[in-house]
């Protein structure tokens, strides 16, 4: 689904270079649960952000369900992401103004969907996720837990083919966390291919593959793993 | 020029030479060697501050002058005017260089008074004392005669006014210019008062950890209040010095655009202690009023939520109270930009309208024969004459003579009756021409005849009326042959022809009476001497040529030169630039409110810029979340504008029945407009919803290029 071949990324910071990604090779394939891990500053959420077509400053090849992102312009790489990929934050990133239900909305009202489809849409999801209760309530009225779930409702929402995740569930208690994990494992079982950037080893064990980076390097793939 | 004055007119001023001395009783006495003043500013300006002026000998309408003092720089006379006096002369040299016989004529009304009061005195008792004496100055005059006279001799008063800023009559004629310049300016002050209160705000609200941290170690609320207000009141008094400067410098801008053309400003823009204390103590004013709201807001900062690291909401914009100011500055603009537009229309409907004249190839010489020493019997030679060196130029068509010609602010007037009539009387203005007159200026005869050489002073009395006179007497019924006059007089003069309503004083004044005379006929019922007449001398050469003619200046310079060596030119124009002239009141509003209309869009759009910017900057995560979302650019730009342009619209739908109100105040300095025109309310909304649009679009733009990445990251 994705191969990405000795891309790179680097900041600049004065007159200095700063590496965050050195010369990634990853394939990841259709169906995978893959976990990113790796110390703070390693590079696990710049390398989520070229993946969510987020950040276009990288260098390389990388391609997306056999299509060259590296030689899309930025609106071709926009539409892609906006088709086919969702993304979890760890900060939930709800819009505090809008109700759960026109949160929801938010990501429908960006493809140009009929205003009958999107309100279908929206029911479905709320239904499926079990918040039809809170369809009026604004996130400030949720808890954490309620409000991750609000969040990958609304990645999920438009199905894409693949789920990116960063630190889901770095702001919530473990319990809330596991049932949010679960959700995780639902959905890859329903075939979304999700990659999920994590610290918590906890996590990480939902995931059919890691990889932990170091310094921008790709230090282990447990699917390749050192000979 | 010169301004006769008495011999105490510098001494009531309290003012001091510069050089020399000033004028004293003595020098306005009857024969006694006619000396003057010098303005300061001619003095540097015609001889450079030559010491040697003093006591030298100027020859002023062929009369040797000896020039005693200069008066005091910055001195510009009794009135404000863009032709301060060059010279100060003695009333009393008046008969003999002035050449004129009514200065000791009581029936003449022709000074302006200005008093000193004794320290104590006051006003109210002065007054009556006054209008005791001038009632009983007019008692005997013919003005005051008969019931109807001693009626309004009983209502005649005086009204003391201050004069430490001139004449009143002119403070009269400007006060609703002037009045309006100031509420023009409140509306300014008011438009960048709430833009200072925005800034503030915003620096309020961006102060809102600082002020956690300062709260959790124990600051009171009235200590960071304190602290705020001071921080700015400090702003607003260095504000308020550095709009000072701006001030003078603007102060030049502006007196260069109300005198323009003129070769002096009669106005020193000096700084006055009254001037300072004024914008300091506004300046001080704003920042204690518009400081009080953000620092209450920054005060009212909960330490634990400001504190709070790595907060989860989305921030949200700019709040209710500074788009609420942006809205009032867009609704203030709009109506400061239709107030521009009106006054742009009243300008150019006046400069449009049929003034019935033709100012095409015309000049107008201005010449005084009575200071050149002509008495009124040689003047029917005299005008012959001028007729004929004038004509013999190649390329003159015609020449006409008046005592005042059309568009220069100059009116001569009396009530009229028709022999026969007696009920009815009705005022009109007059003006005495030669038979040329009504071609040079090209006023249209519509019936009877015009003037012809054989209407001398010795022939029958006639005149010529204009099409609203002959209206007003005889409706649509002939006027010729009728015997029109004074209303002790009513047969003065017959009725030989009618012409077309040339405009005469101010383009506002339409539908006025007027009759014509010809140059040198007096009425029948005239008592007075001949030769004290001041009516027949002509103030005016009115040249038509059949080209443009460069050099005409110069030929009429040098034909009067060669009919009199004394006979100089008063003032010389093309006809097109004195009745441009009359317009130079309407163009400095008309240029004023679109400099302060413009002044006011652009505070309103920094405003709007302001507040958009900081609008984008608090939701650049939110941004981030949506264009992580899929939000297209188009769309981020579309949100942001949106935002604007809404309280830039609901400006608008404030301000337009402002507006519409508004013009009830200001219709009586428009001519004929009562409404605002749907095109100038068109052209003040689009203006400023393209400035808004300008204003929403460099944020709007700028949101549009958040990297998502980056503003998430920032969370």
């Amino acid at each position: 689904m994705i191969e990405l071949k000795n891309l790179e990324r680097s900041f600049r910071a004065g007159h200095e270079e700063l590496w965050v990604l050195r010369r990634i090779a990853l394939t990841i394939r259709e169906g995978e649960f893959l976990t990113i891990m790796g110390p703070s500053g390693a590079g696990k959420s710049s390398l989520l952000n070229v993946l969510a077509m987020l950040d276009d400053q990288w260098r390389g090849e990388f391609f997306f369900e056999d299509l060259p992102v590296h030689a899309m312009n930025r609106k071709q790489r926009s539409d892609l992401a906006r088709r086919r990929i969702g993304m979890v934050f760890q900060s939930y990133h709800l819009l505090d103004d809008l109700t759960v239900a026109e949160n929801l909305d938010l990501p429908l009202t960006y493809k140009n969907i009929p205003s009958k489809e999107r309100q279908a849409l929206v029911a479905d999801t709320l239904d499926r996720f079990q918040i039809v209760g809170k369809k009026d309530l604004f996130p400030s009225q949720l808890s954490g837990g309620q409000q991750q779930l609000v969040g990958i409702a609304r990645a999920v929402i438009h199905k894409p083919s693949l789920l990116l995740a960063d630190e889901p569930t770095g702001n919530l208690h473990s319990a809330q966390a596991r049932e949010i994990m679960e959700l995780f494992r639902q959905l890859n079982a329903e075939g979304t291919t999700i990659v999920q950037v994590t610290h918590s080893e906890t996590n990480a064990e939902y995931g059919s593959r890691t990889i932990e980076l170091r310094d921008g390097w790709i230090h282990l793939d447990t699917a390749n793993p050192p000979a | 020029m010169g301004e006769f004055v008495s011999g105490n007119y510098f001494r009531t001023f309290g003012l001091n030479p510069h050089a020399g001395r000033l004028l004293n009783d003595s020098d306005d006495v009857a024969g006694a060697p006619i000396v003057a003043i010098m303005s300061y500013d001619t003095w540097q300006s015609e001889y450079s501050g030559d010491p040697s002026i003093i006591g030298s000998t100027f020859w002023v309408n062929t009369k040797p002058v000896t020039i005693a003092g200069i008066a005091p720089k910055g001195f510009y006379g009794d009135r404000l005017s863009s032709t301060p006096p060059n010279f100060y002369l003695p009333i009393e040299s008046m008969p003999v260089l002035a050449n004129v016989g009514y200065v000791h004529d009581p029936e003449a009304n022709w000074l302006y008074i200005f008093g000193r009061v004794k320290p104590g005195v006051a006003l109210g008792p002065l007054q009556e004392k006054i209008s005791a004496i001038v009632k009983q100055m007019k008692a005997p005059s013919k003005d005051f005669a008969g019931t109807r006279g001693k009626e309004l001799l009983a209502k005649t008063h005086v009204v003391l006014t201050p004069g430490g800023s001139g004449i009143q009559e002119m403070k009269g004629q400007y006060a609703s210019n002037l009045r309006l310049l100031m509420i023009i300016s409140g509306l300014v002050l008011l438009i960048a008062c709430a833009n200072i209160a925005n800034l503030l705000l915003v620096r309020g609200m961006a102060r809102k950890t600082e002020m956690s941290v300062r709260t959790a170690l124990g600051a009171m609320r009235r200590r960071i209040i304190g602290q705020l207000l001071t921080e700015s009141l400090l702003l607003a008094f260095l504000s308020g010095l550095a709009g000072l400067a701006v001030a003078y410098a603007g102060t030049q801008m502006l007196l260069r655009m109300v005198f323009n053309g003129a070769e002096r400003l009669p106005i020193q823009a000096s700084p006055s202690p009254i001037v300072l204390g004024f914008a300091l103590l506004l300046s001080l004013i704003t920042g204690v009023v518009f400081g009080i709201a953000p620092a209450w807001i920054a005060a009212q900062a909960q330490p634990a939520d400001a504190l709070r690291s790595g907060t989860r909401a989305t921030s949200s914009g700019a709040s209710l109270l500074q788009k609420g100011l942006v809205v009032l500055q867009a609704a203030l603009s709009l109506v400061l930009l239709v107030g521009a537009g009106l006054f742009s229309q009243n300008l150019s409907k006046l400069q449009h309208m049929d003034l019935k004249l033709e100012a095409k190839n015309r000049y107008i010489v201005h010449i005084n024969p009575q200071a050149a020493g002509y008495m009124a019997p040689q003047l029917e030679a005299f005008y012959r004459t001028l007729e004929d060196r004038f004509h013999a130029i190649p390329g003159v068509k015609k020449v006409g003579l008046s005592t005042y010609t059309p568009m220069e602010d100059n009116n001569w007037g009396n009530g009229l009756q028709v022999q026969g009539q007696p009920a009815h009387v009705v005022g009109a203005s007059f003006v005495k021409t030669n038979p040329e007159y009504f071609d040079s200026v090209g006023t249209r005869l519509i019936a009877g005849r015009g003037f012809t050489t054989q209407d001398t002073a010795g022939a029958p009395t006639v005149t010529i009326i204009n099409r609203t006179l002959s209206k007003q007497f005889f409706k649509d019924a002939n006027p010729l042959g009728h015997h029109i006059g004074f209303p002790e007089s009513p047969g003065d003069y017959e009725i030989v022809g009618v012409v077309e309503d040339t405009v005469y004083q101010s383009v506002r004044w339409t539908d006025h009476g007027m009759y014509f005379v010809p140059m040198m006929q007096r009425p029948l019922s005239s008592k007075g001497p001949a030769e004290k007449d001041e009516g027949l001398y002509a103030g005016a050469i009115v040249l038509q040529t059949e080209r443009p003619m460069d050099n005409i200046e110069s030929l009429t310079r040098r034909t009067l030169a060669s009919i009199n060596p004394n006979l100089s030119v008063v003032k010389f124009q093309t006809f097109d630039a004195q009745i441009a002239d009359q317009f130079t009141d309407d163009k400095t509003i008309a240029r004023l409110t679109m400099l302060f209309g413009g002044l006011a869009l652009l505070l309103a759009s920094v405003g709007l810029y302001g507040v958009t910017s900081y609008t984008v900057a608090r939701r650049t995560s939110e941004i981030g979340i949506r264009m992580a979302l899929g939000a297209e650019r188009s769309s981020v730009v579309t949100m942001i504008l949106r935002s604007a342009m809404l309280q830039a619209g609901i400006g608008l739908a404030i301000g337009i029945p402002v507006a519409l109100f508004c013009v009830r105040y200001v219709k009586s300095q428009l001519y004929n407009i009562t409404n605002v025109d749907a095109s100038v309310m068109t052209i003040a909304v689009m203006t400023l919803a393209v400035a808004a649009g300008l204003a929403g679009l460099i944020p709007a733009r700028r949101a549009a290029s958040t990297d998502p990445a980056q503003a998430l990251r920032m969370e």
